[in-house]
């Protein structure tokens, strides 16, 4: 494919897709299923920053989304913030949450990696739980209050004003992901993630490199989280459990760690997929399993994500 | 004051026990295979729920329950070695892949054990009901049992790993699997075996837990994350270094209960770990490579 045909016209093709999509879905469902997909977009394709540009694997990721949520929920339900206001705040607590989790990360190698950011979204998911008078304890925080613009309440409509809402903090953040990643800075990710030894010996700090892209990572997952709780209207700890990290690790997965589309396809892809399996007599509680045999599949047989599959076919096609 | 201590002491001791159990599992993996099994709390809720069909909805009997936990445990731990770790062998990101399919694995695990147990509750009973008076302080005579077990079966792995010709076998595959092949070790089944003995393990201590804890789909994630912040202080490398960070962090947790409070313990746990981490980056009893 033409480089300036798949990196520019493409995905503007696709955003006018989506931007379109509320004039032909004009029930609450659909429109509810993208803006979880949005979402999910944004988490995975942020995540996918720091897994597969730079090879951190950050275990934790989905604990800067949960505390993105509780930021949000508790600023906006608590302290009567603004709940525009209140997302932004996400944004910032997530970035403070990364750098503490990522200043000790930087140094360790391999399983450590793992095990430290592991533990460090269970203390998360334990400090929520515990803290029950400022968090709501499991039973969570609900009605959180809801987005206004003027006298224009959100509730109205459809969801229409979430949905183009949701959409456009993933065009940000896709944004954000694509100046980084195509930056200076970006490239030394790749040196960091492909050759450490030769990074370092060209002058880049590895260990700064590897914080700045984990707090860099952590922005718009909080960002998103905060949209979650005002959209969702409730915060319950469940955004830190095994469920929301295995769905999101799996899109990074399909959709191919290191690319910059392949995650926020395979979020929309996977997001639809899982609703209408949830639909399903029976499905409710296995569609967790077919997204994990899924999972293992594509680690199996197609390691660059299925949309890393697609550029090996089709050079091959032109060929023939 | 002094009997609070003991008591205190007493309860870290079979907290200990428990971790021991766990984490010698995920070490005897780790040294032989270089993976680390994020499905092993899971292998240990399946011992569990494996027992109770066994013993209670079946009614042979408890023994028979744990012996069936812990051989079914071992049976899937194979599985999960054929299916998703052995195709991943010499891949240059082995270890991180293999995190994520043992991961998928747990999730197939969970939801699977949910969706035939269900979500209710359920419990085994004890071993041995009644108590144990130990040091003037009473504990129940089943945790006095799984405080027994714990070194006996560590013990039986060590000598297992140092004195048969089967376990040293797994120890010369963990140092050099191409020096092991070429002294006639089947490299296969040494990672199968290694694997489906933790298994075992996990089934084992799930089947002895089910008595103490409810049994549900995610009993396994505490006992594993608490495993990792042993695995974490004591290195993965060797199975004395990970058996005794086991008791330390038993002991500890058990301390800080006593003085901070169950809320607060895993903040004070996590902050040690951090610091073990910061200046002993392979673990407190760990060799630094």
């Amino acid at each position: 494919m033409n480089p300036a045909l798949r990196n520019i016209v493409l995905p503007l093709a696709c955003l006018a897709m989506l931007a379109l999509v509320p004039v032909f879905a004009i029930d609450g469902y659909t429109r509810h299923l993208f803006v979880i997909a949005f979402i999910y977009a944004i988490i995975a394709s942020n995540w996918n920053l720091s897994l597969g540009h730079c090879g951190v694997f950050n275990f934790g990721h989905l604990s800067f989304f949960g505390v993105g949520v509780y930021t949000t929920a508790i600023a906006a339900k608590t302290f009567d913030v603004n709940p525009w206001l209140a997302i932004l705040f996400a944004g910032v607590t997530a970035a403070i949450a990364a750098f503490l989790v990522a200043a000790p990360v930087a140094r360790l190698k391999g399983i450590y990696v793992v095990l430290v950011t592991f533990a460090f979204s269970q203390l998360a998911m334990q400090l929520v739980l515990s803290q029950s008078y400022i968090t709501g304890g499991a039973e969570g925080i609900v009605r959180i209050p809801y987005l206004r613009l003027g006298d224009y309440s959100f509730l109205k409509d459809y969801k229409l004003g979430y949905y183009y809402v949701g959409l456009g903090l993933l065009v940000i953040s896709t944004l954000f992901l694509l100046a980084v990643t195509n930056s200076p800075f970006g490239k030394s990710l790749k040196a960091v993630r492909d050759a450490e030894d030769y990074a370092a010996a060209r002058g880049i700090s590895v260990s700064r490199q590897r914080v700045l892209v984990i707090v860099l990572s952590a922005i718009f997952t909080g960002i998103a989280g905060g949209f979650y709780a005002i959209y969702l209207r409730v915060a319950s700890p469940e955004v830190f459990g095994f469920g929301t990290l295995s769905l999101a690790l799996s899109m990074v997965l399909i959709g191919g760690a290191g690319t910059t589309y392949g995650p926020i396809v395979a979020a929309l892809a996977l997001t639809f997929a899982t609703e209408s399996l949830a639909g399903l007599r029976g499905f409710e509680e296995a569609r967790f399993i077919v997204v994990a045999v899924a999972m293992i599949l594509v680690l199996r047989l197609a390691p660059g994500g299925l949309l890393g599959l697609l550029d090996k076919l089709i050079p091959e096609k032109r060929q023939e | 004051m002094t009997e609070t201590l003991i008591a205190t002491l007493v309860s870290g001791l079979v907290l200990g026990s428990l971790y021991a159990l766990m984490a010698s599992g995920l070490s005897v993996v780790w040294t032989t295979l270089g993976v680390f099994n994020f499905s092993h709390g899971a292998l240990m809720m399946v011992g569990a729920f494996i027992a109770w069909t066994v013993s209670e909805a079946a009614g042979l009997g408890l023994l028979a329950g744990i012996t069936a936990g812990t051989l079914a445990a071992a049976v899937i731990g194979v599985i999960i070695e054929r299916l998703l770790i052995r195709p991943f062998y010499g891949n240059r990101n082995m270890l991180l892949i293999t995190v994520m399919t043992t991961l998928a694995a747990m999730i197939i695990l969970e939801k699977g054990a949910q969706i035939i147990w269900g979500a209710r509750l359920k419990q085994l009973p004890r071993l041995i009901d009644g108590e144990v008076s130990v040091f003037g302080t009473t504990i129940s005579a089943h945790e006095a049992v799984l405080a027994v077990i714990a070194p006996l079966v560590l013990i039986a792995i060590w000598r297992f790993t140092v004195s048969t010709s089967t376990g040293r076998s797994l120890r010369a595959v963990g140092q050099n699997q191409n020096s092991a092949t070429l002294i006639g070790i089947d490299v296969p089944v040494a990672f199968a075996l290694a694997f489906g003995l933790s298994a075992a393990l996990a089934g084992l201590t799930g089947a002895l837990l089910g008595s103490i804890r409810f049994i549900t789909p995610v009993m396994g994630a505490d006992p594993l994350v608490k495993a990792m912040i042993v695995v974490i202080f004591g290195g993965l490398g060797s199975l004395g270094a990970t058996a005794g960070a086991a008791y330390v962090i038993g002991i500890i947790e058990a301390l800080l209960i006593l003085w901070l409070g169950l809320y607060w313990t895993p903040f004070v746990l996590f902050l040690l770990m951090i610091i073990v981490l910061i200046f002993r980056p392979n673990g407190i009893f760990g060799s630094a490579e």
